[in-house]
């Protein structure tokens, strides 16, 4: 879990139109699936967004179609629960209606993050805050909010990993207090720490406001 | 020690105009940490619990946490956090999942249930911090359960509805699943708002006038 930092974001290298995309025009379009999908359910929807996900993820980013299974790996029980249910209770077009939309969802979102690197999309993000401005948010404070959680996921990570092991050779890890304690107050104080470095270096902080203390 | 309470009259009215509403870099790093920390906890394998070792995943339990340790504005504000950056597609939700994807997925409303939640915890955490000490796991005990009843369960019955089509009843079945696992989280995040509380007494900048 410690080298969770390194493999975070899911963006693969490769060839392919979807690469080549504008960050937003992805992102819209991955939205927009999720949008169609869910405000007009019927087997058409359904049936044109399927094909249009595997399509783009087949064609623009170069998948072979074992890989774009295995991607739909992880939500593969909840998806086979649902269809089962689904075609039992209420026929099998609407478990295709439900099922299908959920994946091709899944499937545009994908794209996105296999696509575009972890650091276009933060700046993506950031850039979408900035017409917010003017109703009080800041970009610059809001983009290193983001980079510290960031950095902060392998630490916590890893001192679950470590808490947990201490748990277990004391025998107790089935009590989730004694896992959980260490690492909730272990993260209030990393964040104060992780504060005072922000402040002495002079970020994070109002600049307007002086940074005398209490 | 604790820049925290530089904000002084509470860091809660993050919404409104005044000058001083901003957070210092206290506040940010407790808001992105915290952020950090749900997706940590949605992330790693699920803790075995009782003699039958059913695991249960702690992501409600850092919500909930972050509304009633940061209390309501950096709490949601963490809680959005997380959220954003697993929409835009950071494997930060359960499962190492992330992405637009999960809002079109059966459990969107529980997702989008989650800042609610950690608004009402908040808000229900500083009464109860003010109050005083007697009680005072009980009260955010039943500060996390009202917030979870309140927000979470409800939504996530109507995300159920509308994105896994089922009807009312086997929504709300299906949701009572997780009504077991949900009380041994809230009366988790009590425990551990108290030692938090306890060990950072300024983090609730406002809510500590009865040190007894």
């Amino acid at each position: 879990m410690r080298g969770y930092g390194a493999t975070l974001g899911l963006y693969e290298p490769g060839k392919g139109f979807l690469y080549r995309l504008p960050t937003a025009v992805k992102a819209a379009a991955s939205l927009g699936c999720a949008v169609a999908v869910i405000a007009w359910r019927s087997p058409s929807t359904t049936a044109v967004a399927l094909v249009l996900t595997v399509g783009c993820l087949l064609v623009g980013a170069r998948l072979s179609p074992a890989r774009l299974l295995r991607m739909l790996l992880p939500a593969a029980p909840v998806l086979g629960i649902l269809a089962l249910y689904q075609s039992l209770a209420q026929g099998w077009l609407r478990a295709f209606v439900v099922v299908g939309g959920i994946t091709a969802c899944l499937l545009a979102a994908r794209a996105l993050t296999l696509t575009t690197t972890t650091q276009d999309l933060l700046d993506g993000v950031v850039r979408l805050v900035r017409p917010f401005r003017s109703i009080g948010a800041d970009p610059e404070r809001f983009a290193l909010a983001v980079s510290i959680m960031l950095r902060s996921i392998p630490y916590l990570a890893g001192m679950v990993v470590d808490v947990r092991q201490a748990a277990r050779a004391r025998g107790l890890e089935r009590d989730p207090r004694v896992v959980v304690t260490p690492l909730v107050l272990g993260a209030v104080a990393y964040a104060h720490r992780t504060g005072e470095a922000l402040a002495a270096r002079g970020l994070g902080d109002e600049d307007d406001e002086d940074d005398d203390g209490p | 020690m604790q820049p925290a309470q530089q904000t002084g009259t509470g860091p809660a009215d993050m919404g409104r105009r005044p000058a001083r509403r901003r957070w210092n870099a206290t506040d940010l790093s407790l808001v992105a940490v915290f952020a950090a920390l749900i997706a940590a906890l949605s992330i790693l394998p699920g803790i075995p619990v009782g003699p039958l070792g059913v695991p249960i995943t702690l992501q409600t339990l850092g919500v909930l946490l972050a509304g009633i340790v940061l209390g309501p504005a950096r709490g949601t504000a963490a809680v959005l956090l997380y959220l954003v950056v697993g929409l835009i597609g950071l494997p930060v939700f359960s499962g190492f999942s992330g992405g637009f994807g999960v809002l079109a997925g059966p459990t969107a409303g529980y997702l989008l249930a989650f800042p609610l939640a950690a608004l009402v915890a908040g808000l229900l955490a500083v009464g109860v911090l003010r109050r005083g000490r007697r009680f005072r796991t009980a009260l955010l005990f039943l500060a996390c359960l009202a917030a979870s009843l309140l927000t979470i369960h409800p939504l996530g019955i109507a995300g159920l509805m509308v994105n896994a089509g089922l009807p009312l009843r086997e929504a709300i079945l299906v949701d009572a699943v997780y009504l077991p696992g949900d009380v041994i989280k809230d009366v988790l995040a009590a425990l551990l708002a108290v030692s938090v509380h306890r060990a950072f007494p300024r983090l609730l900048a406002g809510t500590r006038s009865t040190p007894a």
